[in-house]
């Protein structure tokens, strides 16, 4: 098979570049060696962690940083991205609500309040602004599930001045009796016999204390959230929002299902569990990948690539015990911060972050990887998401942003 | 200032010696009450390397210091079998290491009384296939790995099951002396900051490597030096034997594999100052490239987390130079030696031979009480701790060594798989809470009672799980979502000390996901302001602050 574009990667990034590649008619296959860091974050889309209007705040960004990822791609490819994202989780029936030129914060499982951007309509009536309405809050949670703790959560929420209180909710009967994941919660409450035992409680619970509203570990379905959602709030007599758990991060597999579907109903091919070795090519020019999958080594052919697979958080990136950084997949070069003895700050919470998370393949602005000395190393390959250096994203708070910008953008290239 | 404590003998110190201390003085009906400034094995306890020394280690250059290891280790063996693992020890020759020295080492295990057996090089290699093939000598020795946590913790528990007292979180910051007599000390509460007199016949100082420190405060001179060696775990354990370089001690030389790890060590460098040292990344490397001598295929495995200890080698006055310092323990009385009556200093020697140490210092003691009571502490079996087996009467607890399927057998037992705070290590939710209930005041000491945040994860789950059920427990008692918070970020910070000299690879890797959960999930950096220490936790004290210095 001869594809047009391969795109190596399936988190945010790979996904929105296989996606826009694939409507624009071409034959596309992405390659990954499993899920992206989708499964490890809130589900929802933050822009940047940046005042309230991160648009705005990304514009001065680029302005100020040219080599910043948001500056190479650009901030039409970031809006349309974002608008390709909102319709696909829509045709899931999964919308999303928010706007770019806003930010908004959401409680976490410690009862922090983050900001973000786009959220799931499940997380809506969590906002902080609505939190604070002087109406109580209660955040419920199970015994069963490890991954979320309400007294912790409604204790610091309080100690931000919302009105908030916790309770555990009785499990009701089901078949398993032990080992309760976040995906396995998400099952449950798919069933219609679940949710009647837990909204029973729930309505029971905010009737005595008069709650405007209740959270729930972000479990509530997979495929059906929304509705979930909607049911449990009948059930319970009040707005229901969910607040992400430890990982596995259901949020995070339903906005992967939700671009995952829309890349397969425009004809494009997935292949996950092969990890790519390396690529051949000549005259800066990559005409063949090489991956390997139980043990067997497979060529594939293509016009153009794209690199998606995340920085060390996603595996891209790799740093040995001698302190060199290799790009896992191809073996671009990498620009890192000097040596390991200045990667990393002496607190872990550093509020500039470890300056390795820095690192990445250097890009230009049609993101194609550069060398040491600047030069374009492959003409066909464009670098999307967390793997482009110049960024941390995490402590940015533009991981899901930077990578739609940049795969959206590799997609239209 | 609080009402003042009055007791016999005050042991400064809750390491190995000062919990086998007051655990004899306890056995003996003397009165006794321990001061430790953190968490039992605050101190080298908690850093040591896990060897049971069978003794062969120092049969050339240490004679004496063999000998009595060889004679702890049989009764180690008996009093504690929970905390130790039989794993049997080899000192192998490999290409590196002068062929010559098999005979003197044999010879020298003899005349020390160290057990040991030279089995052939194939019988070697089938027991352990991770070996260096080209080893050419073999001697088999009874080294065993060894939990000095929890052999702490089962001497602190049975000093109280004998009426002594034990204050952690409690540091020695004076003491009385009137006249030519020390009379007590004062403490303070890391809790409360709270001051507290405690007067007493004779003050133990057990404080190793602080010792100096300790005595400095009556005005006598206790050279200590703080020897650094620096150690890092592996996640796997490539062998399950002890395996030692045999040849004269020197570093990187031992592998010791315990419980789900193999840990590489050491190194000894002299630091001007116990609480102040770093781990150097050359440190690292070495011990890399020694673990390759041992194990080829070494540098390939998951460097887990790196720590550093610091021993206590004492000086004698008459001693020139410092590498002539003994391995060997010291007991001083400075009432003979300073004209201080009222202070004895316990001071050098290794963990296995903690209890003998302890004997010879309570001998001393009760000879000066006219206490006659004879030392059982070789005899009694030690309790076993609840944290260990919740719910459990310690003493119905069955006497087995641990083996590497245990912590799995109990949970299949108890029926706990959905019960798992942290799956690395798999400990239960019982065994945190039990833990929380013996009074940990952070969550590392929770982390040195149970291993929670020890496993390849680097505490990714488990650090938020425990964090959310110690304040569920602890919040009737007034602790407070701040309190919990402030443990929290303490313990992130304490994780991240000894990751980073480890940091490459899947570790690397997992650091930035844990980065992920904390920062981008969690937002716990945006809980500074909520957090503050109190509610009886100590998370922010300089006592208990130890400073890795970058180099
Ligand atoms: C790198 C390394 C590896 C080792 N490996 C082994 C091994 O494999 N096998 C072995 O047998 N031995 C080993 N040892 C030696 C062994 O660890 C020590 O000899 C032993 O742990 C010392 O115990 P201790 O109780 O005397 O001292 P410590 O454990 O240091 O206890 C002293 C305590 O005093 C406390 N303290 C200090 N100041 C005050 C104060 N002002 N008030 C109250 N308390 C105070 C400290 O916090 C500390 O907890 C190793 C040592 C090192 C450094």
């Amino acid at each position: 098979m001869h594809y047009d574009t391969i795109v190596i990667g399936a988190g945010l990034a790979g996904l929105m570049a296989a996606l826009a590649r694939a409507e624009r008619g071409e034959r596309v296959l992405l390659l990954a060696k499993g899920h992206g860091t989708t499964h490890w974050t809130s589900g929802c889309i933050d822009l940047l962690d940046a005042g309230d209007d991160p648009l705005a705040a990304i514009g001065r960004l680029a302005a100020e940083q040219p080599e910043h990822p948001y500056a190479l791609a650009g901030t039409v490819a970031l809006e349309q991205g974002l608008e390709r994202l909102r319709a696909a989780c829509e045709a899931a029936g999964y919308p999303l609500a928010g706007s770019p030129g806003r930010n908004v914060r959401l409680p976490t499982a410690l009862g922090a309040l983050r900001p973000t951007c786009l959220l799931p309509a499940t997380m809506v009536a969590g906002e902080a602004r609505q939190l604070a309405d002087g109406r109580p809050t209660l955040i419920a949670g199970f015994h069963e599930l490890r991954d979320f703790f309400p007294p912790l959560i409604a204790a610091n929420l309080r100690d931000q001045g919302l009105h908030a209180e916790a309770a555990y909710l009785g499990l009701p009967p089901v078949e398993r009796s032990h080992e309760f994941g976040p995906m396995i919660f998400a099952r449950l409450f798919e069933r219609t016999d679940f949710r009647a035992a837990i909204g029973e409680q729930l309505a029971t619970l905010v009737r005595r204390g008069g709650y405007a509203r209740v959270g729930l570990p972000a479990v509530l379905g997979v495929r059906r959230a929304t509705e979930v959602v909607r049911d449990l709030q009948a059930r319970a007599g009040a707005l229901v929002f969910e607040i992400p758990t430890l990982p596995t991060s259901v949020p995070g597999v339903r906005l992967f299902q939700a671009l995952h579907d829309a890349f397969l109903a425009a004809g494009g091919r997935v292949q996950l569990g092969s990890f790519v070795l390396r690529g051949e090519g000549a005259a800066a020019t990559l005409t063949v990948i090489i991956s390997e999958a139980a043990a067997r080594e497979q060529r594939h052919r293509a016009l153009r690539f794209v690199l998606a697979t995340g920085g060390v958080a996603g595996g891209g990136l790799r740093a040995d015990h001698t302190g060199v950084l290799q790009e896992t997949a191809l073996g671009l070069p990498v620009r890192a911060p000097g040596g390991p003895s200045e990667w990393f700050a002496p607190r872990f919470l550093d509020e500039a972050g470890h300056p390795i998370f820095r690192a990445g393949i250097a890009v230009d602005d049609q993101l194609r990887p550069l060398d040491a000395a600047g030069r374009v190393a492959y003409h066909n390959v464009a670098v999307a998401g967390s793997a482009i250096a110049g960024c941390d994203p995490i402590r940015e708070g533009c991981l899901e942003g930077v990578a739609i910008a940049t795969g959206w953008k590799a997609g239209l290239l | 200032m609080m009402q003042t404590l009055e007791t016999d003998v005050l042991v400064v110190g809750g390491g190995a010696t000062g919990a086998g201390c007051v655990r004899d003085l306890a056995m003996r009906g003397i009165r006794a009450v321990l001061v430790e400034k953190g968490d039992l094995t605050h101190g080298t306890t908690g850093r040591y390397h896990g060897l049971l020394h069978s003794g062969g280690r120092y049969v050339t250059k240490d004679p004496q210091s063999a000998t009595e290891c060889a004679h702890e280790n049989v009764v180690l063996r008996r009093i504690m079998p929970h905390c130790l693992e039989d794993t049997s020890g080899f000192f192998v020759i490999t290409p590196w290491d002068d062929p010559d020295y098999g005979d003197v080492f044999v010879a020298n295990c003899r005349k020390t009384g160290v057990p040991v057996q030279e089995i052939p090089v194939a019988e070697a290699l089938r027991r352990e296939p991770a070996l260096n093939p080209r080893i050419s000598r073999v001697f088999e020795v009874p080294d065993a790995a060894a939990d000095s946590f929890l052999a702490t913790h089962s001497n602190a528990l049975s000093a109280r099951e004998h009426g002594a007292l034990i204050l952690t979180y409690h540091s020695v910051v004076d003491l009385l002396r009137e006249g030519d007599r020390v009379v007590g000390a004062v403490v303070e509460d890391l809790r409360s900051g709270e001051h507290r007199p405690i007067r007493c016949a004779f003050v133990l100082n057990a404080a190793g490597a602080w010792a100096g420190k300790i005595a400095a405060m009556a005005g006598v001179t206790v050279t200590v030096i703080p020897g650094k060696g620096t150690m890092v775990a592996m996640n796997h354990r490539m062998v399950n034997t002890v395996i030692n370089r045999c040849k004269l001690p020197a570093d990187g030389d031992i592998l010791v594999p315990i419980r789900t790890v193999a840990v590489i060590g050491t190194t000894d460098v002299h630091v001007p100052d116990p609480d102040v040292y770093g781990i150097e990344p050359d440190e690292i490397q070495f011990m890399l490239d020694e673990g390759e001598k041992l194990v080829p295929g070494f540098q390939h495995y998951r460097a887990l987390r790196a720590w550093a200890g610091v021993r206590p080698l004492y000086k004698d006055q008459d001693v020139a130079s410092d590498r002539d310092i003994s391995r060997t323990y010291k007991l001083l009385d400075h009432e003979q030696r300073d004209g201080v009556a009222g202070l004895l200093s316990i001071v050098g020697g290794k963990w296995t031979t903690y209890r003998m140490m302890a004997q010879e210092a309570v001998d001393e003691i009760a000879r000066k009480l006219g206490n006659t009571t004879p030392c059982r502490t070789h005899e009694e079996l030690l309790p076993v701790p609840p944290t260990e087996a919740p719910g459990h009467q310690a003493s119905a607890t069955p006497r087995l060594m641990f083996w590497m399927g245990k912590p799995l057998a109990d949970v299949e037992r108890e029926h706990a798989y959905g019960d798992l705070i942290c799956e690395c290590e798999l400990v239960t939710k019982a065994r945190v809470q039990a833990a929380i209930d013996s009074g940990a005041a952070n969550l590392d000491d929770v982390r040195r009672d149970v291993r929670m945040g020890m496993g390849p994860c680097q505490g990714g789950w488990c650090i938020y799980r425990t964090a959310a059920l110690l304040f569920e427990q602890k919040q009737a008692s007034g602790l407070t979502n701040a309190n919990t918070n402030a443990a929290l970020l303490h313990f992130l910070q304490e994780r991240w000390k000894g990751l980073t000299p480890v940091l490459w690879g899947d570790q690397l890797r997992q650091a930035r996901l844990d980065e992920l959960i904390y920062v981008g999930l969690m937002g716990a950096h945006r809980l500074r302001e909520h957090a503050e220490q109190g509610g009886g936790l100590v998370t922010d004290h300089p006592a208990v602050a130890t400073e890795y210095v970058k180099a």
